[in-house]
């Protein structure tokens, strides 16, 4: 186990946070657009130079140390309440070269992806990029529930604002707000469940927990409950299902968004959770075992949405679902190293695979598959990176997505979960499937039309071209040092396999003309029909948030109308009553009035009496 | 003896004439047996031994008050040719609650002990006189003052308009 | 005679004229009732200063005479304008102060 500087890692947070501040609070600076893209970039290159120094410094030490550094936050007696600051180990490390990486390759190519907005939304947009960065580095950081928490609710905020940047338009603004509900709905349980945790334990911080953890100190009543309401949170965030709606209809943001948010650091935050608190997690072997079913079928299910999408981006967008199922499963089967491996190259070409379809929209105007082609003949220098990536996520050796699935079938067959391990298989059929189908019919066969198209600016395809290199470089260094995962020969063999059966199926549909898609898809009804309709489980959310939405409003309108006005307006229609009832005493009869004081006279003699 | 004899027969006369007062239908018959029962009173205090106060009960009360109420009554009432009449309403609920009040007033006069009635003192027309120019001064003359105030009320009230 | 004797002999008459007051009709029969009301008052004041042997209560008797006949006075004055311009003296009638 490696443990880093941590003042590089404060440096690292503080870059971002820095150009944040600067972009947000000046607002001329803000408003001028290009300034304050290039303060953000430049903070960000930085926070990547702090990220890879840090990474390079670090230091190997022995298994018992303890990786953080805290300040303490909230007082209490007896010890600080909840503490803040870093935790710098091997995963962090890795992490935070990832997410500032991609960051600002990201920022970079949105340089020019936006170049056509006004400079005050271009501000705007570098202020939640910066936030972003500072938000995930701070959630990749933590040494404790707490500050993960705080940083986790952070990343939804900017996950929301970025989503709906463009918040004119309505499908835009409405996602943002689905994605914001569905990921509350987990994080619901977090912090419940974080809650619960300290109330057990008495602390939030990781390194006292897994101490406790791994010695067997750690007795919890209802402990499985707890990690399962922590893991609920990982359910909302990382899009498992049945909390993966919002993700698809996250596509309304810019593209480089999708890519850096919605692919390579905000929804693997909640696999990068589990992995982190595994110490935990492995104490309730059960809900391991339902980690790695859900994840497998999350994996299943996506895949065979994205087989019938047209728009590419939400293609994806499955495709990203399928994968986090992919490494939640990996968490599931007890192999967290593996869910990290695969997070990290996910990272690399998820990233590219977004960045090279926003040049690919770029260039046809569309998003729809069914609309585009021919595009490598044009443009191969756009089609490589492209190719490369979907080799990659389609498991091809030696790429690195080969081995990363592999290490994640590898533990998923290690824990003995056959269900599981056979979902993914199919998947990796499926995923290889789909990706070559986009591949298909957006870079070879026919071009629908034949305009001249300018060439993508320089900046994006830098980019892309820079990801590309970075994926093969990480899959050639996988290949060189070996086989790392401890699976069995036949297992690499059979994922091949499986995936150039996909690549075939789809050559052999979109590209060859050998099998109509159409007989295909009829051939599989059933599921053709419920994947084209999403399983029509954004109809039951949907439903099912506005009757309980709707009804408790009702039940409240209800009370508000008849209990509170009620009270009230029975209490001034008593008091008028009773104004009218007493006003009869009035006679104006005097004798009346003696009546009454002779009727005190008595009641004084008769008290008087008793006394 | 006589003490007694003469208690119970101005006793019965005050209680009786009392009645009358109050039942009567006629109002004129009603102010004259206001007469009889203050003269009764009169007597009843001739028995405490107190001379002087018999003789003002006379004067003011059955002379002044009486005499006024006569004029009253006159005045308001349409009397050529006619009796005054007038009925009583609720006299079983005014009834009651006489009665309970009496009841309660008994209540606490027969649970008080025995006195004896102390020998008679000195001259008693002498020390109240000394006793009204005495400690007494000045409620005699807020009295006078109260008196004029009444006989200029009176006055003020019973003009006719000019 | 006891104390008592005259002290239940005042409360009576003071009860009947409280009957009187409720139940009379006419203006001046209430007065009527409110003058024997105040008449077993001073018997009751009397009666305690002879057992008590005390002057004070002759002198309050005095005083309570001389400001009865005053309020019959103003009373019966203010009964007879009453007559005058309503032309009636009559209680149920007289119900100005009705709420």
């Amino acid at each position: 186990m490696r443990i880093g500087s941590p003042e590089l890692a404060l440096l690292v947070l503080a870059l971002p946070f820095a150009s944040f501040l600067a972009i947000g609070l000046i607002r001329p600076l803000r408003r001028s657009g290009r300034p304050a893209a290039a303060i953000s970039i430049v903070a960000m290159a930085g926070a990547l130079l702090g990220a890879a120094a840090m990474s390079w410094e670090g230091i190997p030490v022995a298994r018992a140390l303890n990786p953080s550094v805290l300040w303490s936050w909230l007082p209490a007696d007896g010890g600080p309440m909840a503490s803040v600051g870093v935790w710098v180990d091997g995963m962090a490390m890795q992490m935070c070269v990832l997410v500032t990486l991609i960051s600002l390759l990201v920022q970079v190519y949105s340089w020019s992806y936006l170049a056509d907005e006004p400079p005050p939304s271009l501000g705007r947009y570098y202020a939640y990029q910066s936030l972003f960065a500072f938000s995930m580095l701070g959630l990749v950081l933590s040494p404790g529930f707490l500050q993960m928490f705080v940083f986790w609710e952070l990343v939804g905020l900017c996950s929301y604002l970025l989503i709906g940047y463009w918040y004119e338009r309505p499908e835009a603004a409405r996602a943002a707000v689905k994605a914001f509900w569905i990921t509350k709905l987990g994080d619901l349980g977090f912090v419940a469940g974080i809650v619960m945790l300290w109330s057990a334990t008495g602390t939030f911080d990781f390194w006292p927990l897994f101490q406790a953890a791994e010695s067997g100190a750690l007795h919890v009543d209802g402990l499985t409950t707890i990690m399962f309401l922590i893991y609920l949170g990982a359910v909302g965030k990382s899009a498992q299902f049945p909390l993966h709606i919002w993700l698809p209809d996250a596509m309304e943001g810019p593209t480089p968004v999708s890519a850096l948010i919605h692919a390579a650091t905000m929804v693997t935050a909640g696999v990068y959770m589990v992995a982190r608190a595994y110490p935990l997690f492995a104490l309730v072997p059960s809900l391991l075992v339902l980690i790695a079913w859900v994840g497998a079928f999350t994996a299943l299910l996506a895949a065979t949405m994205a087989c019938v999408e047209r728009d590419i981006k939400r293609v994806l967008a499955y495709s990203t679902i399928s994968q986090l199922g992919y490494m939640m499963a990996a968490n599931g089967a007890g192999a967290p190293e593996a869910a990290f491996q695969h997070l990290t190259t996910h990272g690399v070409f998820k990233a590219l695979l977004f960045l090279g379809a926003g040049i690919v929209i770029h260039h046809f105007h569309t998003n729809d598959v069914f609309r585009m082609g021919g595009l490598f003949v044009q443009r191969p220098w756009v089609g490589g990176p492209f190719l490369i990536a979907t080799l990659a996520l389609a498991g091809v050796w030696p790429l690195p997505g080969f081995f990363s699935k592999e290490a994640v079938l590898a533990g998923v067959l290690q824990a003995h979960l056959s269900g599981p391990f056979l979902m993914l298989i199919l998947t990796s059929f499926l995923t290889a499937f789909y990706m070559f189908r986009v591949v298909f019919l957006a870079f070879f066969g026919h071009a629908h039309d034949h305009h001249e198209h300018p060439e993508p600016p320089l900046t994006m395809d830098a980019v892309c071209r820079a990801l590309a290199a970075l994926t093969l470089a990480l899959g050639l260094r996988a290949a060189v040092a070996g086989p790392h995962a401890e699976g069995p020969v036949w297992l690499s063999w059979i994922s091949l396999a499986w995936a150039f059966a996909g690549i075939a199926l789809a050559w052999a549909t979109y590209q060859a003309g050998v099998l109509d898609p159409a007989r295909l898809s009829a051939a599989f009804a059933p599921i053709d029909f419920l994947a084209r309709r999403r399983y029509f489980l954004d109809a039951i959310f949907a439903g099912a948030y506005r009757f309980a939405l709707l009804s408790f409003s009702r039940v409240v309108g209800w009370i508000d109308r008849y209990v509170v006005d009620g009270v009230l307006n029975a209490l001034s229609a008593g008091a008028l009553r009773a104004g009218d009832t007493l006003r009869r005493v009035q006679t104006g009869q005097p004798q009346d009035y003696v009546y009454g004081v002779a009727l005190g006279v008595l009641l004084l003699l008769v008290w008087a009496q008793l006394r | 003896m006589t003490e007694i004899v003469g208690f119970w027969v101005a006793a019965v006369v005050l209680v009786a004439a009392s009645l009358a007062v109050v039942l009567t239908p006629n109002l004129f018959h009603a102010v004259l047996w206001l007469a009889v029962a203050l003269v009764a009173t009169g007597g009843v205090f001739l028995l405490l031994d107190s001379p002087f106060l018999f003789a003002v009960q006379l004067l003011l009360y059955a002379g002044g008050v009486v005499t006024i109420a006569v004029f009253a009554i006159m005045l308001t009432e349409r009397l050529v040719g006619e009796s005054i009449r007038q009925t009583s309403r609720f006299v079983f609920n005014g009834a009651v609650l006489a009665a309970a009040v009496f009841v309660g007033l008994l209540g606490f006069l027969l649970q008080a002990g025995a006195v004896a009635r102390p020998a008679a003192t000195g001259d008693q027309l002498r020390d109240l006189g000394r006793a009204l120019v005495g400690p007494f001064a000045a409620p005699l003359q807020l009295l006078g003052v109260l008196l004029v105030i009444a006989l200029l009320g009176a006055l003020y009230f019973a003009r006719t308009e000019d | 005679m006891p104390l008592q004797a005259y002290l239940v002999l005042a409360a009576l008459v003071f009860a009947i004229g409280l009957f009187g007051v409720l139940t009379r009709k006419n203006a001046v029969g209430i007065l009527l009732g409110i003058e024997l009301m105040l008449n077993a008052v001073n018997v009751n004041l009397v009666a305690f200063a002879r057992f008590r042997d005390d002057l004070a209560g002759l002198i309050f008797t005095l005083f309570t005479i001389a400001i009865t006949v005053a309020e019959v006075a103003v009373g019966l004055a203010i009964v007879i304008v009453i007559f005058r311009v309503r032309r009636t003296i009559e209680a149920d009638h007289l119900d100005l102060l009705r709420g």
